[in-house]
C-alpha cells in the first residue's frame, strides 16, 4: 500500500521535477540538458511578452475571481430567499455553467460576441461624434466574462452549501433581537461563510490562471500565460518556460504555506479560547 | 594616382557592401563605417532634418512591441534581436501550421498581428475579404521590384496594387531519415506506400489541407490542386487508409524528426535544409510525380495595431544585408537577385535549397480555390477526426 | 413613505441575485442561443457563418462519429483508470496515514495543480519521446519503442492530469467515514477484506461517484491532452471543434457539434446522477 502510494506521488512529481531541472539548463533546448545555469530566469524576467502574458493571466484570474466571489456570495445569499421555482432556475443555470465543457463555453462566447460586435461597431461608429469611434473587440473583457461564468457557479455552489449547513435559526435569532439585516449579515453570517468564500475565490483563481481552451477562443489579440506556453510548444520550448513555471510553482507554494500558518494560528487561538 | 587621392576616392559598390556587412555584424563601429564610406559629413548635415536620413519608416513612433505570425522554424532569432536593438521594438513571434489557421484567426477578428506570412495562393482571398490593404511602398525603400523574380512574386500584386512582398520561395517535398528507411523513395506514391510498410508508425503528414490532400492527389496521379469530387474521394480513401500507420499529423515535424521519433515526413525546403544541415542522414526529396512549389509573402493585416512597426520590420527584412542572414539561417531560396548575389556559394550550390530546374517542372503552385473550397476543408477535418 | 417590509425584502433579494443572473443570461444563455441559431446556418463561401435555415449541419454529424466514439470510449476508460490509481491513495490518506502528516500529504496531491497543466504535459512529451523512456529501454536492448502519439500516451496524460480531482472527493468521503464502523466490523470477526468490501467501499461510493462523474464530464470536452500527447491522431470532440473553428472555418457545423456535445454531456450526467441516487437512496448517505 505504502509502496503504491509512494509510486503515485513519484508519478505526480516526476514531470514537475523535470520542469524544474530543465529551468536550470544552460542550453537552448528544454529537452537536452547541457549544463547548469540560472540564465533562463533572467531571460524569462526580461522577456516582455512572457511577462505581459503572466501579468495578463494574473490580472484576468484576479478580476474574474473577485467578481465571482462577490456576485457568487450575493447570489448564494439571495437564492435562499427566492421562490422554489426561481431557485430551480438558478440551480439549473449554475449547474450548466459548471458542466458545459470549456471548449463549448469558448465557442459560444466567440460566436455570440463576434455577432454582437459586428452589429454594435457600425452602430457605434454612426453615432460617435469624433473621428475615431472605439472598436469593440475580443480581449480582457471577454476572457474575464467567460472565466467568471464558471467561477461564479463554483463560488455560489460552495457558499450555498455552507449556508445550508448553518441553519436558519441563528439568522432568525439575530433578527428577533432587532438587529438590522446588514448587522446580522456582517456579524453573524459573514464570519461563518467567509472561509467558503475564500475557498471559492482560490479555486476560481486557479481555474482561470490555468485555463487554456476558453481563452484560446475568446482572447482576441491578448495573450495569457497558457496561450503563450501553447504557442511556445509549437515554436520550440526554451527553458524560459520552465523558469517561469518554476517561479509560479514556488510562489504558490509560499502562498499555501503562509495561508497554512495563518490558519493554524487562528485554530490554536480559537481552541485556547474555548 | 597619388596615395592621397586613393584614400579619398569614393568607395566602390563592393566595398560599401563589405563595410555594410561588417557594420551589421558589429565588427566595426558606426563611426568607422561612416568615416570609411565618407558618409560622415552628409550624415551630420542630414541628421538635423529628421525623417530624411533616418528611413521614413523608422522616423515614426514605433512603439515598443509588435507581433509577427509566421511558420515554424522560419526565421533566425538573431534577426529579431538585431531589429529590437536597432528600433527598440520587441517582436513577438507566433507560428502556425497552415494558411487556413491564419485565415481563421483573421476572420474571427482581433489577432494583434502587425505582420504575417501568407503563401502565394491565399493573397487574392485576403484582398477579397478586405483583411489586408495595399502596401504603402514609400515606407518600404529597401524593397526593389526590379531585382525580384517575376516567376515567384506575381501573386503579391492585384490590379497593379502591391498587397504583399515576397519572403522566399520553396518546395514541398519529403524528408527521409535514410539510416532508418532503406527503401529508395522518389515519389509521393512511394511516400504513402512506405508510410504503411517500412515506416509504419513513423511517418508524418502536415496538419494542412493544401499539402496533405495535394500530395495524396499527386500520388494518385491527379493535380495537386484538384477539387473534383471523385478525385478528392480517392485521396480521402488513401489518407484514411494511411492514417493508422502515421506517427503524427503536425506541420511542425522538426522535433519529431530530430528525436528520430519520426523517420519520414512531408517537408518544406527550409525545414529540409535545416534537418539535413544538422543530420546529414536526413535526405530531402522532391516527388518525381509532382508536388508543390510556393512563395511565401509578408503582408500587413488591416487590423494591425502597430502598423508603423509592421512596416519597419518589413523594410528591415527586405534589406538585402538582413535578408541574406535570414536565408542562410532558414535555408529557403530567395526571390531577390540582390540577396542571391550576397549568399555564400555553399548555400547557392545546395541542391535542397536550389534544386535543378528539371526537378521543378512537375511541381504546381497552390491554387486560390483550395483555400476556401469547403470540400477540401471538410475532407481534411474528416481525415483528422477519423 | 417607507417601503412595506415585504416589498423591501423582495427588492433586497432581487438586488442580491441580479448580478449573477445577468451574468448567466448574457454570457451563458444568450451565447448558447446564438450557437443554436448558428447550428442551423450555412458556412459562408470563404468560411465563417452565413444566415440560413438548414438541417444540413446536423445531417453531417455522422462524419464526426469517430471523434464522438473516441471521446465516449476514452473518457470513461480514463476516468476508470484514474479511479483505480486514486482509490488506494485516498484510502491511505484518509485511513492509514499518520494524522500528523495527513494535511501535508493531502496538500501534496493538490500542489501539482499550481504548475500549468500545459507545462506538465509538455514534460510528458519529453518523457515519452525517444529521448525519454524509449532511450532507457534502448539501453537494455529494447530498440525503437514508440510511446508518444498513441492512445496509451493520451490515457496516461489523462490519468496524470485528473488524478488530484479523483483523489480529493474520495478522500473526503472516506475521511467522514465513522471509524467505529470499521472497529465494529473487525470486532464482529470480519476479515479486513470483507470489512473493506462490506463497509468501507459502499460508504465511500458517493465520493467515488462524484469523482468519476467530475472527471468523465471534464474529459468529454478535453482538447490539450489528445492534442499534445496524441499528435493529432487521437482525436476528441474538443479537437474536432477547435479544428472546425480554427482551420476549416465551418462555424455552423462547429456550432452543431458543440450543441450535440452539450446534449451528450447532459445525458451522461443524468445517467450518473441516476446511479448516484440509487446508491445513496438505498444506503442513506449524503452525496456531497
Amino acid at each position: 500500500m505504502r509502496a503504491l502510494v509512494t509510486f503515485v506521488y513519484l508519478f505526480l512529481y516526476a514531470p514537475i521535477a523535470l520542469v524544474v531541472l530543465f529551468s536550470f539548463n544552460a542550453g537552448r533546448s528544454a529537452s537536452e540538458f547541457t549544463g547548469f545555469s540560472t540564465m533562463w530566469y533572467g531571460k524569462a524576467l526580461g522577456n516582455t511578452f512572457l511577462i505581459t502574458a503572466l501579468q495578463n493571466s494574473l490580472m484576468i484570474a484576479f478580476t474574474s475571481a473577485v467578481l465571482a466571489a462577490i456576485f457568487g456570495t450575493m447570489a448564494a445569499l439571495g437564492m435562499q430567499r427566492l421562490s422554489s421555482r426561481g431557485r430551480a432556475i438558478f440551480d439549473g443555470l449554475f449547474a450548466a455553467a459548471i458542466v458545459v465543457p470549456g471548449v463549448v463555453i469558448g465557442i459560444a462566447t466567440l460566436v455570440a460576441l463576434v455577432e454582437v460586435f459586428s452589429f454594435l461597431n457600425p452602430a457605434l461608429a454612426s453615432i460617435w461624434p469624433g473621428d475615431k469611434p472605439p472598436q469593440l473587440g475580443l480581449g480582457y473583457g471577454s476572457i474575464i466574462a467567460a472565466h467568471g461564468l464558471f467561477s461564479l457557479a463554483l463560488v455560489t455552489m460552495i457558499v450555498k452549501a455552507r449556508i445550508a449547513s448553518l441553519g436558519r435559526d441563528i439568522v432568525e435569532a439575530s433578527s428577533d433581537l432587532y438587529a438590522t439585516p446588514f448587522t446580522t449579515f456582517r456579524q453573524i453570517v459573514l464570519p461563518q461563510i467567509l472561509p467558503s468564500v475564500l475557498a471559492g475565490f482560490l479555486l476560481a483563481f486557479t481555474f482561470s490562471f490555468d485555463d487554456f481552451i476558453v481563452a484560446f477562443f475568446v482572447a482576441g489579440s491578448k495573450t495569457t500565460l497558457p496561450i503563450y506556453v501553447f504557442a511556445s510548444i509549437r515554436r520550440g520550448v526554451t527553458p524560459e518556460i520552465n523558469a517561469i513555471a518554476t517561479m509560479v510553482l514556488v510562489a504558490s507554494l509560499l502562498l499555501i504555506l503562509i495561508a497554512r500558518v495563518l490558519m493554524q494560528d487562528k485554530t490554536t487561538k480559537t481552541q485556547t479560547g474555548e | 594616382m597619388t596615395k592621397w587621392y586613393r584614400e579619398n576616392a569614393p568607395i566602390t559598390a563592393e566595398n560599401l557592401t563589405d563595410e555594410w556587412m561588417r557594420l551589421k555584424r558589429g565588427s566595426v563601429t558606426r563611426r568607422h563605417f561612416l568615416g570609411v564610406t565618407g558618409l560622415g559629413l552628409a550624415t551630420a548635415v542630414l541628421a538635423r532634418q529628421p525623417g530624411l536620413f533616418n528611413s521614413a519608416a523608422y522616423a515614426q513612433d514605433l512603439g515598443t512591441t509588435m507581433s509577427l505570425a509566421t511558420w515554424p522554424n522560419y526565421h533566425d532569432p538573431a534577426t529579431f534581436e538585431a531589429f529590437t536593438a536597432a528600433t527598440g521594438v520587441a517582436v513577438e513571434v507566433n507560428v502556425f501550421g497552415s494558411n487556413e489557421e491564419m485565415l481563421a484567426k483573421l476572420q474571427a477578428g482581433g489577432t494583434g498581428w502587425d505582420l504575417f506570412v501568407p503563401t502565394n495562393y491565399t493573397i487574392s482571398t485576403y484582398v477579397k475579404l478586405g483583411l489586408i490593404d495595399p502596401l504603402d511602398m514609400s515606407k518600404l525603400p529597401a524593397f526593389s521590384q526590379a531585382s525580384q523574380s517575376a516567376r515567384f512574386t506575381s501573386e503579391g500584386a492585384i490590379d497593379a496594387k502591391t498587397y504583399a512582398l515576397p519572403k522566399n520561395w520553396g518546395t514541398t517535398g519529403m524528408a527521409v531519415n535514410t539510416s532508418k528507411i532503406k527503401t529508395k523513395i522518389t515519389s509521393w506514391k512511394d511516400f504513402f506506400e512506405v508510410a504503411m510498410t517500412e515506416a509504419d508508425g513513423r511517418a508524418m503528414v502536415h496538419d494542412y489541407q493544401l499539402t496533405t490532400i495535394g500530395s495524396a492527389l499527386v500520388s494518385l496521379g491527379y493535380s495537386f490542386n484538384s477539387i473534383k469530387p471523385e478525385e478528392l474521394a480517392k485521396a480521402e480513401e488513401l489518407l484514411i487508409k494511411v492514417k493508422p500507420h502515421l506517427y503524427g499529423i503536425n506541420s511542425d515535424y522538426q522535433p519529431g524528426m530530430r528525436a528520430t521519433d519520426a523517420w519520414m515526413t512531408m517537408c518544406w525546403t527550409n525545414d529540409g535544409a535545416q534537418l539535413n544541415r544538422d543530420m546529414p542522414e536526413i535526405a530531402y526529396i522532391l516527388g518525381t510525380d509532382g508536388g508543390e512549389i510556393w512563395t511565401d509573402f509578408y503582408a500587413i493585416p488591416k487590423s494591425a495595431a502597430n502598423k508603423p512597426a509592421g512596416y519597419a520590420l518589413l523594410d528591415y527584412l527586405m534589406t538585402p544585408a538582413n535578408a541574406v542572414k535570414e536565408h542562410i539561417a532558414n535555408g529557403a531560396p530567395t526571390t531577390d537577385s540582390r540577396v542571391l548575389a550576397l549568399l555564400p556559394a555553399d548555400v547557392t550550390s545546395n541542391k535542397i535549397v536550389y534544386p535543378d530546374e528539371a526537378s521543378l517542372t512537375k511541381l504546381e503552385f497552390g491554387a486560390a480555390v483550395t483555400l476556401t473550397d469547403p470540400a477540401r476543408a471538410e475532407l481534411m477535418a474528416r481525415f483528422k477526426s477519423a | 413613505m417607507p417601503l412595506a417590509p415585504d416589498r423591501k425584502r423582495q427588492l433586497t433579494t432581487a438586488a442580491l441575485v441580479a448580478p449573477a443572473g445577468l451574468w448567466l443570461f448574457v454570457f451563458l444563455v444568450l451565447p448558447f442561443m446564438a450557437m443554436v441559431v448558428f447550428a442551423f446556418g450555412e458556412r459562408a463561401p470563404e468560411g465563417g457563418y452565413q444566415a440560413a435555415f438548414t438541417f444540413a449541419q446536423f445531417a453531417n454529424l455522422p462524419s464526426r462519429a469517430a471523434a464522438f466514439w473516441n471521446t465516449l470510449m476514452i473518457a470513461p476508460i480514463g476516468a476508470f483508470l484514474c479511479l483505480i490509481v486514486a482509490y488506494p491513495v485516498a484510502y491511505y490518506l484518509a485511513i492509514k496515514s499518520n494524522p500528523k502528516y495527513r494535511l501535508v500529504l493531502v496538500s501534496l496531491v493538490v500542489v501539482p495543480f499550481w504548475t500549468s497543466l500545459l507545462v506538465r504535459t509538455y514534460a510528458w512529451m519529453y518523457i515519452l519521446g525517444s529521448r525519454g523512456i524509449p532511450n532507457l529501454l534502448g539501453m537494455i536492448g529494447i530498440e525503437d519503442v514508440r510511446l508518444l502519439n498513441t492512445p496509451g500516451a493520451v490515457l496516461l496524460g489523462i490519468v496524470y492530469g485528473y488524478l488530484p480531482l479523483m483523489i480529493m472527493p474520495i478522500y473526503v468521503s472516506l475521511e467522514k467515514l465513522d471509524r467505529r464502523l470499521l472497529e465494529a466490523s473487525a470486532d464482529l470477526g470480519a476479515k479486513p477484506v470483507s470489512t473493506f468490501f462490506g463497509v468501507t467501499l459502499p460508504l465511500s461510493l458517493p465520493g467515488v461517484m462524484t469523482g468519476v462523474a467530475l472527471v468523465t464530464i471534464l474529459l468529454l470536452g478535453e482538447y490539450l491532452i489528445p492534442q499534445l500527447l496524441g499528435g493529432g491522431k487521437v482525436f476528441f470532440i474538443g479537437n474536432a471543434l477547435v479544428d472546425l473553428f480554427l482551420q476549416s472555418r465551418n462555424w455552423p457545423f462547429g456550432s452543431a457539434i458543440a450543441v450535440t456535445l452539450v446534449v451528450v454531456v447532459v445525458i451522461v450526467l443524468s445517467v450518473a446522477m441516476r446511479i448516484a441516487w440509487k446508491v445513496s437512496g438505498s444506503r442513506q448517505v449524503d452525496l456531497v
